[in-house]
């Protein structure tokens, strides 16, 4: 191994160390809290997979972590008792179904059509939840109840690991990393070379729904009690393309420190102010700022990359660039 | 029989409204080159006007009309210069950028109306259009039926301004092609800007009218860019004709599954349809609209 590669993978190693030492140190309150970072680093991973790595903003994601929600809750109601561990594949399947079937016609339009049928798929499936009765309809479902703090930390920080584990492997180390990268940056030419953009695009919706789907499932069990307002909702899906957003779209690192960036932020707002309006006021801030002064986000500030953006943005520009 | 006529009437004095956000949105679209995901947050940005008009002072909300666009309008001259810097920006992926940039803006409006008010439902009251009209049988609430005439009399207007001026000209040329307009002497950013106000203005006045129909919370923003997003798909990208057919269809489709499957269902309804209108003819119903 190399001095560059270990020095790469020191910060890792730092962060693993650090995460899985937590239940050791910190109280309660942080190890939940820390729980949740987990869970939505992994989510803004997988919808980086699309948003950052394919270039397809998604604006239906909170659908395969409700599917991954709802399978664990249905499977575990006392009628028909299945081991937690046993519901999660069933919701990876579900949500991997869901995906290929729904993302083959989807992902033939772009842009923004695509973010609008996303969003539109994703309300229609909270609605039918919502008057369904075989999800308990708005009133919702309740789990039997395992409460246990370090056991959901680990559980969350292995689904993370895992998530970003398979994620670099795919992006950052194969075959399929180059293909939907090329299909984000020139979707024609990449036909052209001679890539199936359709299977390359499919490939990634369908991973970056299963991870979701597996968090959905874990995180029904943490909470014990779910209804369709709280796995299903745009709320889920919006905090996954912000974090993505603000820590950094197409990169490793990005969701991670979105997510810890922003879900410590929301904590700490719900023990200041009692609520989440002005947190959700002060995201939208930080989007519409992020976009305006640092387009690759807060990884972008790491010394040695692009970080002089931020300052060459803030001066006059020579002459108006054309997209 | 006499329901269904009544339902039917309902439903198009509903999508006359529509049509209005719809129309400003369908143009700021094809002129800027963005969604503007924030066209749900002007309609309630302008419910909650009519609120504060309502409460604050004496004056009726719908008297205040003019006054609400005109706000608007300098509320939305601001914002476009932004927008239209982040769309013709030299990042990566600026369509995408832009769309977040104005996903920021909607969390934004969003955040602060719900810091400012809460979650609790308000209605803007009107001393103009009370009582009920009645016609063959079917029962016509005054109050649809001015929002209606008064949402129709908007788009006029504006339609007028597009198709009789030569600044509407204009309008209609960026919107085909920014390249070919800009190089006929088209000041595109301009033409962005004055887009964008009007269509901000006409999109706070259609929230004044829907808050009185509607109550309305300061949540409901998505829900509204939802329906404007439903009436651009279904009429056609840049089609003013396909915006005014899918406006009315939206209102009748709202109606009719609200009263003969149940309220319940009209959004799983409309999203459904929207969802397989994107797949199966994304250029809209008319098949008039630009190609995706």
């Amino acid at each position: 191994m190399s001095r560059t590669r270990l020095t790469q993978l020191l910060p890792v190693i730092a962060v693993v160390v650090f995460m899985i030492s937590v239940p050791g140190w910190a109280g309660d309150y942080w190890t939940r809290i820390l729980t949740g970072v987990c869970m939505w680093a992994g989510l803004a991973m997988a919808w980086n997979v699309l948003g950052g790595y394919g270039g397809y903003i998604s604006f239906g994601h909170a659908a395969f972590f409700g599917i991954g929600a709802y399978a664990t809750a249905l499977l575990m109601q006392p009628e028909r008792h299945w081991n937690f561990f046993l519901t999660l594949p069933v919701g990876v399947a579900a949500a991997a179904i869901v995906a290929a079937i729904l993302g083959w016609p989807t992902l033939k339009l772009r842009g923004a059509y695509f973010a609008i049928a996303t969003w539109a798929l994703a309300e229609a499936i909270a609605q039918l939840a919502t008057v369904a009765s075989f999800t308990g309809g708005s009133s919702g479902l309740t789990i039997p109840v395992f409460q246990s703090t370090t056991w959901f930390f680990y559980a969350m920080l292995i689904a993370a690991l895992i998530a970003y584990v398979i994620c670099f492997v795919l992006l950052e180390r194969s075959r399929f990393g180059y293909k939907i990268r090329a299909v984000r940056d020139n979707e024609p030419a990449a036909r052209a070379v001679g890539i199936d953009t359709t299977r390359v695009k499919i490939q990634a919706f369908v991973l970056s729904a299963v991870i979701p789907a597996v968090f959905g499932g874990i995180f029904a069990y943490w909470i014990t009690f779910m209804n369709p307002q709280s796995v299903l909702s745009a709320d889920i899906t919006d905090q996954m393309v912000v974090m993505a957003l603000i820590g950094g779209l197409g990169t490793m690192w990005g969701p991670a420190i979105g997510a810890a960036a922003l879900y410590i932020l929301n904590r700490q707002f719900v023990a200041w102010f009692g609520d989440t309006t002005s947190y959700i006021a002060l995201v939208g801030a930080l989007v519409a700022l992020v976009v305006l002064f640092l387009p690759d986000g807060l990884v972008s500030l790491w010394p040695g990359t692009r970080r002089l953006r931020l300052v060459r943005q803030l001066l006059p520009r020579p002459r108006s660039g054309r997209a | 029989m006499t329901l269904f006529f009544q339902t039917l009437v309902n439903g198009i004095l509903v999508g006359g409204l529509y049509v209005t956000i719809s129309i400003g949105f369908s143009l700021a679209f094809g002129v800027l080159d963005v969604v503007d995901f924030a066209v749900g947050e002007w309609v309630m940005l302008g419910a909650f006007a009519g609120v504060a008009v309502e409460s604050w002072t004496n004056v009726d909300p719908f008297a205040a009309l003019p006054v609400v666009f005109i706000v608007f309008a300098a509320a939305g001259a601001l914002i476009a210069p932004l927008i239209h810097r982040v769309r013709r920006s030299r990042y990566a992926r600026p369509a995408l950028m832009a769309l977040a940039f104005t996903f920021g803006l909607a969390t934004l409006a969003r955040g602060t109306m719900l810091t400012a008010v809460g979650f609790d439902p308000r209605t803007v009251h009107t001393r103009f259009a009370t009582g009920t009209l009645s016609i063959a049988g079917l029962e016509i609430p005054w109050l649809r039926l001015a929002g209606f005439i008064f949402a129709m009399l908007a788009t006029g207007l504006f339609m007028a301004f597009l198709y009789m001026t030569r600044t509407g000209l204009a309008v209609r040329a960026t919107a085909q092609s920014q390249e070919n307009a800009a190089l006929m002497g088209v000041d595109v950013k301009r033409i962005s800007t004055l887009v964008y106000s009007i269509y901000a203005g006409l999109t706070g006045m259609a929230g004044v009218l829907i808050g009185s129909i509607y109550a309305i919370t300061a949540q409901d923003g998505p829900q509204y860019a939802l329906l404007a997003f439903f009436v651009v798909v279904l009429g056609g990208l840049g089609s003013v004709a396909g915006v005014l057919v899918a406006g009315l269809i939206l209102g009748v489709l709202q109606a009719m599954v609200t009263i003969y499957i149940g309220p319940s269902y009209t959004l799983a309804v409309v999203f459904g349809v929207l969802f397989a209108t994107l797949l199966v003819s994304p250029r809209g119903i008319l098949r008039r609209g630009a190609a995706v």
